[in-house]
């Protein structure tokens, strides 16, 4: 893997980190205000959710260099 | 009857608020691959500013202007690292350095 397509490996990853944390918090604030009282562990979950994703797919982005890809061909 | 169909129908709200705020973050792509993800951030930072001058125009008074920071992270980390790399690199003969500096100050003393 290239330098400059591992940097931008990274960027994505912090970018998709950003939104998922976003999308995370806004999530929980809904589940907290809607279903739960305004308490604080949805949010919190949300936000750890939001996390675990990012983490996940920046986990895959970067170990997907490595990995063998196989296509299988379209029956025509 | 009445009393009896209203907890349902405030269940069946909550359901479907939660549900649509959900199936709004799926469909914008919010919760997909990191590539759609930094897709969608880059959307949304290009939608912010038309949106905040329509809500400004509709609100009627005047946001002061954002200041312009030059400052980017990225090249100060980067100049960050490159410094600290260069400093630890250069450290034994700068060190060796100050010790004969300071090891023939001291012997000048004694002369």
């Amino acid at each position: 893997m290239s330098e400059k397509e591992l940097g931008q490996k990274w960027d994505r990853c912090l970018a998709d980190c950003a939104v998922k944390f976003g999308t995370g918090l806004g999530l929980g604030i809904v589940f907290s205000v809607v279903f739960f009282k305004r308490r604080t562990w949805p949010i919190v979950f949300g936000t750890g959710l939001g996390l675990g994703m990012a983490y996940s797919n920046c986990q895959n982005d970067l170990r997907s260099h490595y990995v063998l890809q196989s296509k299988v061909a379209k029956e025509q | 009857m009445a009393a009896k169909i209203l907890p349902v129908v405030k269940l069946a709200t909550k359901v479907t608020i939660a549900g649509g705020a959900i199936y709004v973050a799926y469909d914008s792509g919010l919760l997909g691959d990191g590539k759609e993800g930094s897709v969608t951030l880059g959307r949304a930072k290009a939608a912010i500013p038309p949106a905040v001058e329509e809500w400004v125009k509709y609100f009627g008074f005047e946001l002061p202007a954002t200041p312009k920071i030059e400052f980017s992270p990225l090249d100060a980390w980067n100049s960050g690292v490159q410094k600290s790399i260069h400093a630890l690199s250069i450290a034994p003969s700068t060190v060796s350095d100050y010790t004969k500096q300071g090891l023939q100050y001291v012997k000048d003393l004694t002369k």
